[in-house]
């Protein structure tokens, strides 16, 4: 895997991600991602359900959802998150086949998505987009990252 | 030019130059800020846009040359001009404001405003130097094939935004030719765009059409910089290219007309108000709705308005007093009637409404400090560069509430010190290096709320007032006798200043030599039956506090009886109130003093006043109780000998017509519900006549 400059927070911390999928083999292959951009896997969920439980409890700068899931779709804890927390940074993984629901998620407040099989540069430059998305920040990247080096 | 009914060209001129005086200080602010930040484009734009709106106004009124000059300086103010010029454009800036404001007062003579040629040739200036980097203040970020079509509708959203002082950018994306998702694509690029600004445009209008698009064009307005929206607008794995231009400013000669400027200002008025742009409505060219919107959310009243308003009230005040006399009486007589309870509640409910009513009234008038605080950065500025100091101003309690007429009259007096700090106050920068303190001087206003007071203060920390300076000053100026100097206290010497001849023509300097003396500043506060107080460190600053009344409709005030006729002193000046026996009083220097708390306590008794001259021993029962008010101004204090107390009243005060009272000793008079006239005593007046016929030292 090609080597990335560390992705961190404003305060010089890594990020802190939480990853939504139902497959346990997704769930690890995107880890190992962000472990190589420097970040930390604050949590962990299966399903829609668990993912709103431990949005609550670990706050994470990220969530990386995927749109599938048993007993509540990725949609729907879109949805329910961002009217919790209306800044919420959410990225929606899926493959091709599921446009519509993608589209969906978007209109209720999922900042971006990346298509699976998940390549990592197009991940790495997504996640610099996303957390550079400070208002208040009015340009200036809030995640400090250098260009990365393959 | 203009074809308006005279009345309505009037009022548009008065609501002209009111807002016009406004942007003035807009800009004025905004150019002290550019002086320090001379590459910040937002405050460019800001300068930008209430220049623009002058412009537009004054073209209205027909005041070409006005129109034509800011024009011409509209023109030069691209976002990047900063960059290219730093302190140089803040010194246009103030140059700018200064030439506007005495064509606008020429203006308001009816004269023929002064030719801006100065100004002009600044600018000529400013245009030379940046000929050659012109092309680089046209924004236009990335190259793809647009067109930017937009619709009627749609261009009109556009030139309203632009009138508004927004910013407008035409947006062209390419979708990343490897998407497979275009509608995911394109809704996400719609997600980004609204967080940019407003979309006022957008090609394709539905995720539908977006399949098969390669190029989603946008127009939107913003307050970020082209930058920022050019870095949003690059999202990874959905847009591959970007291409994003400020949209021109199409001022086609329709904008000039008379009806748009005036909608553009309405609306303009009325967000700034509401804090919400309100779309005007399109062209209509009548002048009527561009009024009514105006008066939506606030009005301009004539203040004389006001003041009658006020007048009533006050009147309204003594009718209720006298309608409580009247229920007293009718008490003793008819105590048992049933139509009393009645009389009574009515009475009360009416009192109730009539409190609030003059309370409201009272707080038409109010205005924040920062009215005149906000001129002061820049007369700061002014005076510290004419006499070479470095000299920093910081304002706090800009919100407190004053009565407009009170502001009114400290701007001259609050000028003159403020200018009298910066000249005398602060120190050269060597000088204070050497005394151990920064060079950059500081010079702090602050305002705050006392009791039914306001207090303004303005501190420097420059080197002080030296005590024995002014004492050789006034001996020299004949204001005080060599021997009296040491009797003097330290307090009564720094009083000195505000005597009228203190200061002389050999101080007279360009900054502080404008015929305002000190002795001026306690005239207007003494008219405004406030105090001015100073306290001084050598070498390490002066404060000087102004205390006025909040407002100068009513006050607060102490009844007494002397001699059979009523009297009234402000409550605010009243210290304490003790009962003594005769024989407390005694004796010493041709007054009579008393000793309160080991403080010694001069007297007075106002049926002497006017013949302060040898006091004959109090005669008659020694037995005789008086109550002795002692009245505090600053640090003076001295004990009014009185009869009997009546009661605390709060007066709305009348001018007395000259012949009626012809005493300085009383500043007004009123009229309490049964006709009974008070006299309010004026305590300044009545402390300088004891500081006359006797020593000062003694009033202790």
């Amino acid at each position: 895997m090609p080597q990335f400059a560390p992705l961190l927070r404003k305060d010089h911390q890594p990020v802190r991600y939480l990853v939504v999928d139902d497959s346990v083999f997704a769930r690890k292959n995107i880890m190992k991602m962000i472990e190589v951009f420097g970040g930390e896997v604050a949590g962990e969920a299966g399903d829609g359900l668990t993912a709103i439980a431990e949005f609550n409890r670990i706050k994470p700068d990220i969530v990386l959802m995927d749109i599938t899931m048993p007993q509540m779709e990725g949609i729907e804890a879109v949805e329910r998150i961002v009217r919790q927390h209306a800044d919420a940074r959410i990225i929606m993984v899926s493959s091709v086949g599921y446009q519509e629901n993608i589209l969906a998620a978007l209109q209720k407040g999922a900042k971006h998505f990346v298509q699976k099989p998940v390549k990592p540069e197009v991940l790495y430059e997504i996640l610099r987009y996303v957390l550079g998305d400070d208002p208040n920040a009015a340009g200036a990247p809030v995640a400090l990252a250098g260009e990365h080096q393959i | 030019m203009s074809f308006l009914p005279d009345e309505r060209g009037a009022e548009l001129r008065a609501l002209f130059f009111e807002s016009a005086g406004e942007l003035l200080q807009t800009i004025n602010d905004a150019g002290l800020e550019l002086e320090k930040r001379p590459a910040d484009e937002e405050l460019i734009r800001s300068v930008r846009r209430a220049i623009h709106t002058l412009k537009g106004d004054s073209a209205a009124c027909g005041f070409s040359k006005l129109s034509e000059i800011a024009h011409e300086l509209e023109d030069i103010l691209s976002p990047q001009i900063g960059l290219l010029h730093g302190q140089r454009l803040a010194e246009v800036v103030l140059s700018a404001v200064d030439t506007f404001e005495s064509m606008l007062s020429a203006y308001q003579k009816h004269a023929e405003p002064p030719a801006p040629v100065p100004l002009r040739t600044l600018i000529q200036q400013l245009l030379q130097s940046s000929q050659g980097t012109k092309h680089s203040s046209k924004s236009v970020v990335g190259s793809i094939a647009a067109r930017f079509e937009w619709n009627e509708y749609e261009r009109l959203m556009i030139s309203e935004a632009l009138l508004r002082g927004d910013k407008v950018f035409n947006i062209a994306l390419r979708v990343d030719p490897n998407s497979s998702m275009r509608a995911a694509a394109f809704q996400l690029i719609r997600n980004v765009l609204h967080t940019c600004g407003t979309v006022i445009a957008l090609r394709p209008e539905d995720n539908l059409a977006a399949a098969s698009v390669e190029i989603v064009e946008a127009s939107i307005s913003s307050k970020h910089p082209i930058e920022h929206i050019a870095h949003r607008c690059k999202i990874p794995a959905v847009v591959s290219e970007v291409r994003i231009e400020a949209a021109e400013h199409a001022e086609s000669s329709e904008h000039e007309l008379l009806g748009d400027l005036l909608e553009a200002q309405a609306a303009q008025i009325s967000s700034r108000a509401a804090d919400t742009p309100v779309p005007a409505p399109a062209n209509q060219g009548s002048s009527s709705s561009a009024v009514a919107a105006v008066s939506e959310s606030s009005l301009r009243v004539d203040a004389a308005r006001i003041d009658a308003v006020m007048n009533l009230v006050g009147e309204l005040i003594i009718g209720k007093s006298m309608l409580h006399r009247t229920l007293t009486e009718f008490d003793v007589h008819h105590a048992r009637d049933p139509v009393r309870a009645k009389l009574a509640e009515a009475l009360a409910f009416q009192s109730r409404v009539l409190d609030e009513l003059h309370k409201c009234v009272l707080k038409i008038r109010m205005v924040p400090v920062e009215q005149l605080f906000r001129r002061f950065p820049r007369v700061v500025r002014d005076i510290a560069k004419l006499c070479g100091k470095d000299v920093a101003l910081e304002v706090s309690g800009e919100h407190t509430d004053l009565d407009k007429g009170i502001l009114d009259a400290l701007s001259e007096p609050l000028t003159h010190l403020v200018r009298n700090a910066v000249d005398h106050g602060i120190e050269p920068a060597d000088e204070r290096l050497g005394a151990g303190k920064l060079a950059r001087g500081t010079i702090s206003l602050n305002a705050h709320h006392q009791g039914t007071q306001v207090i303004i203060e303005i501190r420097d920390d420059g080197r002080g007032i030296d005590l024995n300076n002014i004492r050789e000053h006034a001996i020299h100026n004949g204001l005080i006798k060599a021997e009296d100097a040491t009797r003097l206290s330290d307090q009564d010497v720094m009083n000195l200043i505000f005597e009228p001849g203190f200061s002389t023509a050999s101080e007279v300097t360009e900054v502080s030599g404008r015929g305002v003396g000190m002795d001026v500043v306690r005239t207007v506060l003494d008219r405004l039956k406030g105090t001015v107080h100073v306290t001084s460190n050598k070498s390490k600053g002066t404060t000087i506090q102004l205390r006025v009344p909040l407002t100068l409709a009513s006050i607060q005030t102490l009844l007494f009886r002397v001699g059979g006729r009523l009297f009234a002193v402000p409550l605010s000046a009243v210290v304490e109130i003790t009962r003594i026996q005769d024989q407390e009083i005694h004796r010493v220097d041709q007054r009579e003093v008393l000793r309160l708390r080991e403080q010694i306590l001069t007297l007075v008794r106002l049926d002497q006043l006017n013949r302060i001259h040898p006091v004959e021993a109090p005669s008659g029962s020694k037995k005789k109780r008086n109550f002795v008010v002692v009245i505090g101004l600053a640090e003076k204090r001295f004990g009014l000998v009185v009869d009997s107390l009546v009661g605390e009243e709060e007066l709305v005060i009348k001018a007395l017509p000259g012949e009626i009272v012809s005493s300085d000793l009383v500043s007004g008079a009123s009229i309490l519900g049964d006709g009974t006239v008070v006299l309010i005593l004026n305590v300044p007046a009545i402390l300088s006549r004891l500081a006359r016929s006797l020593p000062l030292g003694a009033i202790a």
